[in-house]
């Protein structure tokens, strides 16, 4: 009796979330210059401080275990907030780029694709820091520094940049990257 | 009751029609042409059934024989359709093919699982063999069918990737089937002989709703994100000009 309920139950939700998601796609499908008023700074030097093992190392030195803790966790809560940043940034951008990619001149539609692959490839990475970094939060010496996000952001505002010198509309969007 | 039968069984495959029409005009042989194939095959195989039963006498085992191995063959064209979408939406897309391609396998590895689990502990309140072998095929092909577009749809929402129109049609269509199809097969467990007429008439009514949203997406103009906004300028142009140079001496 119950697992008859449960399948059947298991069929009404998943319809519901296939209706939602569905609409969903379509729905945050047109309105690009409202996505791009969305982007948020992102101050990169700030989060490669953050995420820096030699800082890391040196707090460890200097202050004591208890102290050391409660610093290392507030380090890391502001690194998932950075990463959680660049992947909202880097979704908006993934839209933008899909849009710049109908574009009829060749080489804007080269750039999408390149700022496409880079965005994509940075919120996948951003998947994966922020499991880690919250379990290095909770023992540290676990977690493995996410460098690669930094880097990623930073070759992806210089693709973002390219892509706006090649069409007018993005002007303005580095600067909010 | 006969009406609606009739109706459910005749109009989606009339409107199935109208929906290959529209796709060979839209180009769609070309870009999902599996999902083509298994339009053809639905009709084909409503043709020979429709035939086999005005058939006397009827011939029974035949009909149900074709109708096992339809469904067999429906299921695999279904799945095939649905990696069509995902390679097509998805897995073309270098930074995302690794990783999404082993997820959606393993996705597929576990619901191949889970279906085979369900599909037992459903056929012990099977009343009078109503649990056939046609109706584990059609069960287990909704849970994979369903359970995979799920994700494709979870997958696409966290990357914030846009369908295209049609595309998302197919998927959203097969869901919709998948899913009313799960919960047809549990009532037909839980009612047992006794439901039968009833779930097949859902079933076919599912079906129906599918061949409606092809049938939209289809002849639905595809909306491609746009810029809004004038033309490049001399001025834009010198303005990024220094912001890729200041980027450079960074």
């Amino acid at each position: 009796m119950i697992v008859p309920l449960l399948v059947a139950l298991v069929g009404v939700l998943a319809l519901f979330l296939i209706i939602y998601l569905a609409k969903g796609h379509h729905a945050t499908g047109c309105d690009v210059d409202a996505l791009a008023a969305q982007l948020r700074p992102l101050d990169v030097n700030a989060f490669r401080n953050l995420i820096d093992e030699r800082e890391e190392k040196f707090l460890r030195e200097l202050l004591p275990g208890k102290e050391f803790r409660r610093v290392h966790r507030e380090r890391t809560l502001a690194a998932v907030e950075y990463v959680k940043c660049a992947a909202q940034n880097a979704a908006i951008l993934i839209r933008l780029a899909e849009a710049a990619k109908q574009a009829p001149d060749p080489a804007v539609s080269a750039a999408a694709e390149k700022l496409l692959d880079n965005a994509l490839r940075l919120r996948l990475h951003a998947f994966h820091v922020v499991p880690r970094l919250y379990l290095g939060m909770l023992v540290p010496r676990t977690a493995l520094a996410p460098r690669f996000v930094a880097d990623g952001y930073d070759a992806l505002t210089r693709q973002v940049v390219m892509l706006g010198c090649l069409q007018y509309p993005t002007r303005g969007m580095s600067s909010a990257l | 009751m006969l009406f609606v039968r009739y109706y459910l069984w005749f109009a989606p495959q009339v409107l199935s029609i109208v929906v290959l029409i529209g796709s060979v005009r839209r180009g769609l042989p070309r870009k999902l042409p599996i999902f083509f194939s298994y339009l053809v095959f639905t009709l084909v195989q409503f043709l020979t059934l429709f035939t086999i039963s005005r058939m006397h006498p009827f011939p029974v085992l035949k009909y149900r024989l074709l109708l096992t191995l339809g469904t067999g063959i429906n299921g695999f064209l279904i799945l095939a359709v649905i990696y069509e979408v995902a390679e097509d939406l998805l897995l073309s897309r270098s930074a995302l093919a690794l990783s999404l391609r082993t997820l959606l396998r393993w996705t597929a590895a576990m619901l191949l699982l889970a279906a085979a689990i369900v599909s037992a502990a459903l056929s012990r309140f099977d009343l009078g063999r109503a649990m056939n072998v046609f109706q584990v095929l059609d069960f287990s092909t909704s849970v994979v069918q369903c359970g995979l577009l799920l994700a494709l749809f979870l997958f696409s929402h966290a990357f914030h990737l846009s369908w295209r129109s049609p595309a998302t049609g197919v998927a959203l269509g097969f869901g919709i089937d998948a899913s009313l199809e799960l919960a047809n097969a549990a009532v037909l467990a839980l009612l047992g002989r006794s439901g039968f007429i009833a779930t097949d008439v859902a079933g076919m009514a599912a079906y129906h709703v599918s061949v409606l949203i092809w049938l939209v997406y289809v002849f639905l103009p595809e909306r491609a994100p746009r810029f809004a906004g004038a033309g490049l300028q001399k001025s834009d142009i010198e303005f990024w000009d220094q912001e890729v140079q200041r980027m450079v001496r960074r």
